[in-house]
């Protein structure tokens, strides 16, 4: 037992296929794991072959591995950890912007049956109208987006504020319980006119509408993935 | 909907901060979680501690999913069975023994191995079955066990050089076979 730390040199020690499992595993040393990783940045194949590695394995657990249930106290261990301290979740975040979004809705209804203010003549007939007011990472943002049903698209004009530098705005669409649904990215212009899907029309009413910021050309991921910075809901003229 | 599509889109909608589908995949996924944490640390209490940490992670990283590629139950069994092995590494549990009598490089291959691998060469599990049995016990203990070449070595009282060759040996033929 002389030295332990370094295998023999065979055939499989330049395989890179055989590198690519032992990382997986978590069989390399530091230094080895150092290395590979570093080759990983630069060789996509490789980096393909741990995935393939992983989803294989996993194969295995899947397989292999009874379920077992864990104790029922466990979920509220987590829940408490996770949900009682100051860190409020995206839906916390915006349900305030919703409400908000309800009363500058009723404040422009009984304007407007009042006769204070008159709609103006726009290229859309706006149906539904959303307030976007910002959450606390939208400050100085005000954004109003308005749905024309019977035309199928939104416009969303942007009064104040801008993406951060190298960032573009995302606008999303949260239909009850749905994950967000992206509606597509504004212009740098103040003014956007995007399509929408004809599926989703009927999920407009009520639905709330949001801003997140991302990355130029949009999420990467097709769920939000920048900070949301402005949100309301859709509510009929 | 298939059922990999419903958990890819509860951690979309995690990734949102929707405690509702946070729920949801709990419930669907914490006792195939907990059962990695159980095999790699034979400790409920351990096994619980790590389980918390990896939804504590789901929760904070579900965002990043999409980015790395794989599919879902895969990113999750991965993110278990690291942190349950990391566990064990800091508590230096011993590794079970493993029977020089299983360890023979010339065992054959196990019983059910040329019939599955017949109807579905390219999963895994028929390919472990085409491996000697006690190479493809070298690569369970390794995964799902989360034993290292030390471990391996001490369990078996074979070398370490004798273990790290066999298993390397024994990783690209399950390669070659998944690939074929």
């Amino acid at each position: 037992m002389t030295d332990l730390t370094t295998p023999p040199r065979g055939p499989e020690d330049d395989d890179p296929r055989a590198l690519a499992a032992e990382y997986a595993l978590g069989l390399l040393t530091e230094e080895e794991r150092t290395a590979f990783e570093a080759r990983m940045d630069a060789e996509p194949d490789l980096r393909a072959e741990v995935a393939s590695w992983q989803e294989h394995f996993a194969t295995l657990v899947i397989d292999d591995i009874e379920e077992v249930a864990p104790s029922a106290q466990l979920k509220t261990r987590l829940d408490a950890k996770l949900f009682s301290s100051r860190e409020p979740s995206f839906w916390q975040q915006i349900w305030p912007y919703g409400l908000g979004g309800i009363a500058a809705a009723l404040v422009l209804w009984a304007a407007i049956t009042f006769g204070v203010v008159t709609p103006e003549e726009d290229a859309l007939r706006a149906d539904l109208v959303a307030e976007l007011a910002p959450t606390p990472d939208g400050d100085g943002l005000s954004l109003r987006a308005e749905v024309d049903t019977t035309l199928g698209a939104v416009q969303v004009i942007r009064a104040t504020g801008a993406p951060p530098e190298g960032r573009v705005f995302e606008l999303w669409l949260i239909a009850g319980d749905a994950a967000p649904v992206s509606l597509g990215l504004l212009d740098e212009d103040a003014s956007t006119i995007i399509d929408l899907p004809e599926n989703l029309l009927a999920l407009l009413p009520g639905a709330l509408l949001a801003i997140s910021d991302e990355p130029p050309g949009g999420s990467p991921t097709g769920a939000p993935t920048g900070a949301v910075r402005a949100a309301g809901p859709l509510t009929s003229t | 909907m298939t059922p990999q599509e419903e958990v890819e889109h509860l951690i979309a909608r995690v990734a949102m901060g929707d405690r509702a589908a946070f729920t949801s995949l709990y419930d669907r996924t914490s006792a195939k979680l907990f059962g990695v944490c159980l095999r790699v640390l034979n400790d409920r209490a351990e096994a619980e501690e790590v389980l918390q940490e990896v939804f504590v992670t789901v929760w904070n990283k579900a965002d990043s999913y999409k980015v790395n590629g794989y599919s879902p139950m895969t990113w999750l069994i991965t993110i278990t069975r690291n942190r349950a092995v990391d566990r064990r590494r800091v508590l230096k549990r011993p590794p079970a023994p493993i029977e020089t009598a299983d360890l023979m490089p010339d065992s054959k291959p196990g019983p059910e191995a040329s019939a599955v691998a017949a109807s579905d060469a390219r999963h895994i599990r028929a390919c472990m079955d085409e491996l000697p049995r006690a190479r493809a016990h070298l690569v369970r203990r390794a995964y799902l066990d989360g034993d290292s070449y030390a471990d391996l070595a001490e369990a078996t009282g074979v070398n370490l050089n004798t273990i790290r060759t066999w298993l390397r040996r024994s990783l690209i033929a399950l390669r070659e076979c998944l690939s074929r």
